[in-house]
């Protein structure tokens, strides 16, 4: 559940579609300390592959994917 | 022990993977600098600043290619430019390359002697991206792309989850339980690749769905970010693995969605990349198979059923890069009641500004919105409702123009635009 994971950052990325998900949890990852958590939630179904995808790749980690009817909630954790 | 080059000497020797007689020759040595490029560019139409024109812009690589191989510059430095690259010129090649140009290739329709700029500029983005000057989040999209595939079990269900809901949604629109969001089909005619999202999933869907298709998706998207950062082994990987999903599905084409570069990338760069390979499918965008649908009456449409005023942006890698002006002109024609040219349009059209991977890189708004200002004022002037553009790249500017600049449009994709006006054969919809 969601108020298990205690976030640094919240980040609404409604109405956003691809690449301006990935595009700005790129920018909000800096914004949070190393071992931070960014909580956030989207409405393209792109980004259930594209986060995770993002996040292996550049080393960070997708902690939890919740889906609430059309809004997906996400976690990931800056690990460097 | 080796010693660590510095960045200019890696820099230098990029340069030189990449020096090709095409690059001396149509891109360098052409150039009388007659300056007829420079009101051509749509960063200068909207700036009048001469230093980002094609022509300055070129001329920064220009001089470094001139140092190493024009033999000129041995007698007459003067008259050549020549100027050894420093680390300084870097940072300016990135804004050259990056931040000023998107690639759009209206500098080389219009010069007299064809010097192709872009490729100059190109060449640039390759050897930053070599030494790591290249904009962080557009590596960041390459790679992410490459993580999917290697990550493709974790992927997997969440991509198939979201499928399943959109075929949810297909049924429900389209009044047929039945209907189908096919992934993984072996022996499907198409196969269709989309970009992430639903955006470019549904409206193909449907048309797919009247059409009576035989096609599929497969666990890979269309966008190639590797292509803009003129990285050939992040390029060449991403594509790879829809050539591969292709082969394995015995497809007869590999349709694209309506993406610019992923289109251009797929029809033009893969056949050289993979030469050595059987191609056993073509290539086409999705434009090309409803204008073919259309045309050959396998969708009926009704422009009634679009009632309102449009008109339509040439993506550049649709238009002025493959060709494709005629296909979008007939679905028009056929779809919209009231359908308004731009001017000037075709291979003339104005890059929207947000070509080149420029909508990714949010540092760079301001100049993408300032250089969006000549495609702004395009769309204005004809009075239309609604823009259509066959791109993701180009709606996303054009999305943010049409708020920047007040237009009070409307921005839609050719399938949308086409699945609104399909008249069902079973009456349903």
């Amino acid at each position: 559940m969601s108020e298990t994971i205690k976030a640094d950052l919240e980040l609404n990325l409604q109405g956003l579609m691809c690449p301006l998900p990935v595009v700005k949890i790129s920018q909000a990852i800096k914004n949070v300390p190393v071992g931070g958590i960014i909580e956030a939630t989207a409405t393209d179904p792109g980004v259930m592959a594209d986060i995770p995808a993002w996040a292996k790749s550049t080393g960070n980690e997708m902690l939890k994917v919740e889906k609430e009817g059309k809004v997906i909630r996400f976690w990931v954790k800056r690990l460097k | 022990m080796e010693e660590q080059k510095t960045l200019v000497e890696q820099a230098k020797e990029e340069l030189e993977k990449r020096f090709s007689r095409t690059l001396a020759v149509a891109a360098s040595n052409l150039c009388v600098h007659c300056g007829l490029c420079v009101d051509q560019c749509h960063y200068f139409v909207a700036t009048r600043d001469p230093h980002i024109s094609p022509v300055a812009k070129a001329e920064q690589v220009r001089r470094v290619v001139k140092a190493e191989h024009d033999w000129l510059r041995r007698i007459f430095p003067w008259w050549t430019g020549a100027k050894e690259l420093t680390e300084e010129d870097l940072d300016k090649w990135v804004e050259a390359a990056f931040r000023n140009c998107s690639m759009c290739q209206r500098c080389v329709v219009n010069c007299p002697l064809g010097v192709d700029t872009p490729l100059v500029l190109a060449t640039a983005r390759g050897v930053l991206t070599a030494v790591g000057k290249a904009p962080e989040i557009l590596v960041q999209l390459a790679d992410a792309a490459i993580a999917r595939e290697e990550n493709l079990e974790f992927f997997k269900d969440f991509y198939l989850e979201q499928i399943k809901e959109l075929e949810a949604e297909l049924q429900k629109k389209v009044g047929d339980p039945e209907a189908r969001i096919p992934v993984d089909v072996e022996g499907a005619r198409f196969l269709y690749v989309p970009l992430s999202g639903a955006h470019t999933i549904m409206p193909a869907a449907e048309i797919f769905y009247h059409a009576g298709e035989s096609w599929t998706l497969s666990m890979f998207e269309a966008a190639n970010y590797g292509i803009f950062l003129n990285d050939p082994v992040r390029s060449k990987r991403i594509t790879e693995r829809i050539i591969r999903e292709a082969e394995r599905l015995k497809v007869q084409e590999i349709i694209i969605t309506e993406c610019g570069h992923a289109y251009a990338v797929s029809r033009w760069e893969a056949p050289k990349w993979f030469k050595d390979q059987p191609w056993n499918f073509r290539v086409r965008s999705i434009l090309e198979v409803m204008d073919e649908y259309i045309q050959t009456g396998r969708i009926q449409v009704d422009p009634a059923r679009n009632p309102f005023s449009v008109t339509y942006h040439d993506s550049c890698n649709l238009g002025r890069n493959s060709g494709l002006f005629d296909e979008p002109r007939r679905i028009l024609a056929a779809c919209v009641e009231d359908f308004r040219e731009m001017t000037p349009n075709r291979e003339r059209n104005y890059c929207c500004g947000g070509g080149g991977g420029l909508v990714a890189i949010p540092e760079w708004q301001d100049i993408r919105l300032e250089a969006g200002k000549p495609k702004a004022d395009q769309i204005r002037a004809t009075g239309a409702e609604a823009v259509v553009a066959s791109c993701d790249n180009c709606r996303h500017q054009l999305g943010e123009i049409n708020e920047h600049y007040g237009l009070n449009v409307r921005v839609m994709g050719m399938a949308e635009l086409v699945a609104n006006a399909i008249v069902p054969k079973n009456g349903k919809k």
